[in-house]
């Protein structure tokens, strides 16, 4: 016997079984229908099922041939557009089989590309027209050339409704034989934040506790999955406490594994929990901005990440001090 | 002095003869045999002295090829590598007499002022070779190194013990006719921390022409500080209170420019503890990170003076209050939690894969938003973790990772048998 993740478990394997974004789904039914479509580019926060989408679609479209048919790629894993161009070169060489025009490419995390890649991405997306669409799929859409995106349909992903959520979870935890309750549930949704992947993950760790899932074995799940270790960098850098800030970066970068650009964006994220004045949030996140730019420029991430805590640790003093912003 | 050095009078003739890596020697040898055109290149690697250089000219000798080397003394840019090594490797006559190893040495010393270009010419080389390509480095994990590891095999080579370093010099005290008290010859060992090259040089520059060797005569050797020159780089450019005191300072440096931006990253926060200095400091070095991202990537090396200006005044101006203090300073902490976190992280990059592969996702995020769930099921659950164990295809090192404690992962692999 073997134990899936539940994400996998429960993604839906049609479009008739995804529940959500109604709009985005109608129009995916009618491409299958017309077997017509464009490039695709799916934008949107992480958990609102782009991924299922694209491979729900291309499951109708293509029906048993969908393995020849689709191709899955990761921008953030295939290293450098050259290994990207190569394997769409390989897939896209040959006509799609059975009866539709077109394979399907979908390159995940797209966002993670430097514009000069995009650009290059751009030509190759060109060149196979004949023979194959791509499906982008990026949570903000921004990050995209606009030479893509205006070659693209762009489907928004909204954020789902806790209602929605909550009900998938209940019918989960049916299936699975799980008695979960409703303060589990409320717990479940104020950790996912609108994100379906992430909640699903909670309710299977805390599952594995015991068969009853509540507010406790979530926060206990939780407490140890997601660390508090970005705000607790960046309080100890806007504490003056520099060289163990770092600590804590060198710790995020290692351990976790975590890349620049995703602890600039929770940075970012935290900035506004922050409890310091309003006129600083606004500072700090310009700074932090700029190097978010740099990093997307090729900067190093440990040097850049490095200037941000000490900006950081000025600013704490200058806070501290009632100083007006320069 | 006599001409020779003892340490090419005494270097082994025979690959039996290497010491302590005389394994690594072997490998070394088999892959020359069995080198054909398209075959990777081979990469040496080890701390000084521990017979990286001597293995290769003892190969050739038991094989009787001839060696064309290059090393550190050359300028080793873009032309030249392709005139030295790249002739010497891809011109090579098919069916030659006598085989051929071509030596790139010490590509860690390639700088990056004068030897740019200088790695991908030796990808190059290596890719077109008609030859064996052999190279030799202290720090294979360089990240510059990232890309020419992937055309070539890796051969370990390990630092050589006190007894071992003993036994040689004690054998070349009784071949030079020189009688040493066994504590001078521990002595000289000790001090060379396993380099058997310097160790022979300390013994020649004691012993030679001497009949007999006492520890009174130790006196004369100096310590050898192996970082030595990176610690005075430093210690001139944070002393500096002119842009071109600093200045002047960095260009002393003989190591690469993104090593000695890391070396100053670490220690700013050592030199510097008021914010404002701080601030300024590190605000100035990633300036100049932009520049260097800027020069690597446009190939516009006509900006290189305005970053070395602003790692080094930049940062060493920007102390205004503080006073100079000695420090003492650090290897940068990244770099050495990198090199000791690799096989874990290895493990941890598998793991993701393994994941990715089942979810539809990166292996970043796969690392990020599934690991800890899936951490959190086999150590509370094992049962169920074994059968989401069969359903990953992890294996049992995977399993111990993922686990971190070894009682759950004792129980998910006796439930998967």
């Amino acid at each position: 016997m073997s134990e899936m993740m539940w994400t996998e478990k429960y993604r839906p394997r049609t479009l008739d079984e995804i529940v959500n974004q109604e709009e985005i789904v109608s129009r995916l039914k009618h491409f299958v229908k017309t077997k017509d479509f464009p490039h695709l580019l799916f934008a949107g926060p992480p958990g609102t099922g782009k991924t299922t989408a694209i491979l729900a679609f291309a499951r109708d479209l293509f029906g048993k041939y969908f393995e020849e048919n689709f191709l899955e790629l990761n921008a953030s894993d295939e290293r450098g557009i050259d290994i990207i161009r190569t394997r769409v070169k390989d897939f896209a060489r040959t006509r799609a089989i059975g009866d539709v025009p077109v394979k399907i490419i979908a390159l995940d995390e797209a966002d993670n590309m430097t514009a000069d890649a995009q650009q290059a991405l751009r030509r190759t997306m060109e060149k196979y027209t004949r023979t194959a669409r791509f499906c982008l799929i990026c949570n903000y859409s921004s990050k995209i050339i606009e030479p893509i995106q205006s070659r693209c349909a762009v489907f928004r992903f909204s954020p789902l409704k806790d209602e929605d959520i909550a009900k998938r979870l209940k019918w989960i935890a049916e299936q699975e034989d799980v008695n979960l309750t409703e303060d589990g549930v409320q717990a479940i949704l104020y950790v996912a934040e609108g994100d379906m992947r992430r909640a699903i993950n909670i309710l299977q760790a805390a599952s594995a506790l015991g068969t009853t899932v509540n507010s406790e074995t979530v926060y206990k799940v939780t407490g140890r999955a997601r660390p508090e270790e970005v705000r607790e960098m960046i309080n100890l850098a806007l504490s003056g406490k520099f060289i163990e800030a770092r600590k804590k970066l060198y710790e995020l970068l290692i351990t976790y594994g975590l890349s620049g650009s995703d602890i600039v964006r929770q940075i970012h994220r935290e900035i506004y929990n922050l409890n310091i004045p309003e006129e600083w949030k606004v500072k700090l996140a310009e700074y932090t901005g700029d190097i978010d730019f740099r990093l997307s420029e090729g900067a190093h991430e440990d040097i850049q990440l490095s200037a941000l805590l000490a900006h950081f640790a000025l600013a704490g003093t200058q806070m501290r001090k009632g100083d007006k912003i320069g | 002095m006599s001409a020779i050095p003892w340490t090419e009078k005494y270097a082994p003739r025979r690959v039996s003869e290497i010491v302590r890596n005389t394994e690594a020697a072997m490998k070394l040898l088999r892959l020359v045999k069995e080198w054909k055109p398209g075959s990777k290149g081979i990469l040496l690697y080890g701390p000084p002295g521990t017979g990286k250089t001597v293995s290769v000219y003892a190969v050739a000798n038991e094989l009787n090829y001839e060696v064309i080397e290059m090393n550190a003394s050359d300028t080793r840019n873009v032309q030249n590598v392709m005139r030295i090594a790249g002739s010497a490797a891809m011109q090579a006559p098919l069916f030659a007499k006598r085989g051929r190893i071509v030596l790139i040495d010490e590509i860690d010393g390639l700088s990056g002022r004068e030897d740019r270009g200088g790695l991908g010419a030796i990808i190059k080389v290596i890719k077109n070779a008609r030859v064996p390509v052999v190279l030799t480095a202290n720090d294979p994990w360089d990240p510059r190194f990232a890309s020419l590891r992937q055309y070539c095999k890796l051969i370990e080579y390990k630092r050589l013990t006190m007894w071992d370093v003993v036994k040689v010099l004690r054998s070349i005290c009784q071949k030079e006719g020189i009688i040493a008290d066994n504590e001078v010859l521990k002595e000289i060992a000790k001090n060379a921390e396993g380099d058997l090259r310097s160790a022979i040089n300390d013994l020649q520059a004691l012993a030679e022409g001497r009949k007999r060797l006492t520890k009174g005569m130790l006196g004369i050797l100096a310590r050898r500080d192996r970082e030595k020159n990176i610690f005075e780089v430093l210690r001139m450019l944070f002393s500096a209170k002119t842009a071109r005191m600093a200045t002047f300072a960095l260009s002393t440096a003989d190591v690469d420019y993104e090593m000695l931006m890391r070396w100053i990253s670490e220690n700013i926060p050592y030199h510097m503890n008021d914010v404002e200095e701080l601030a300024k400091a590190y605000d100035a070095l990633s300036r100049a990170d932009v520049f260097l991202g800027r020069i690597k990537r446009e190939q516009n090396w006509k900006l290189l003076p305005y970053a070395f200006e602003l790692m080094s005044a930049g940062v060493a101006l920007a102390r205004t209050k503080s006073k100079f203090k000695f420090v003492k300073y650090s290897f940068p902490s990244l770099l050495r939690e990198l090199k000791s976190s690799k096989e874990q992280r290895d493990l941890q990059k598998k793991v993701g894969e393994k994941i990715k592969k089942r979810c539809h996702t990166s292996v970043t995020r796969a690392i990020n938003d599934f690991l800890p769930f899936i951490r959190t099921i086999f150590r509370s659950n094992p049962e169920m973790g074994a059968k989401m164990a069969r359903w990953f295809r992890f294996n049992e090192e995977e399993i111990a990772f993922i686990t971190g404690d070894s009682k759950s992962s004792k129980e998910i692999i006796k439930l998967l048998r």
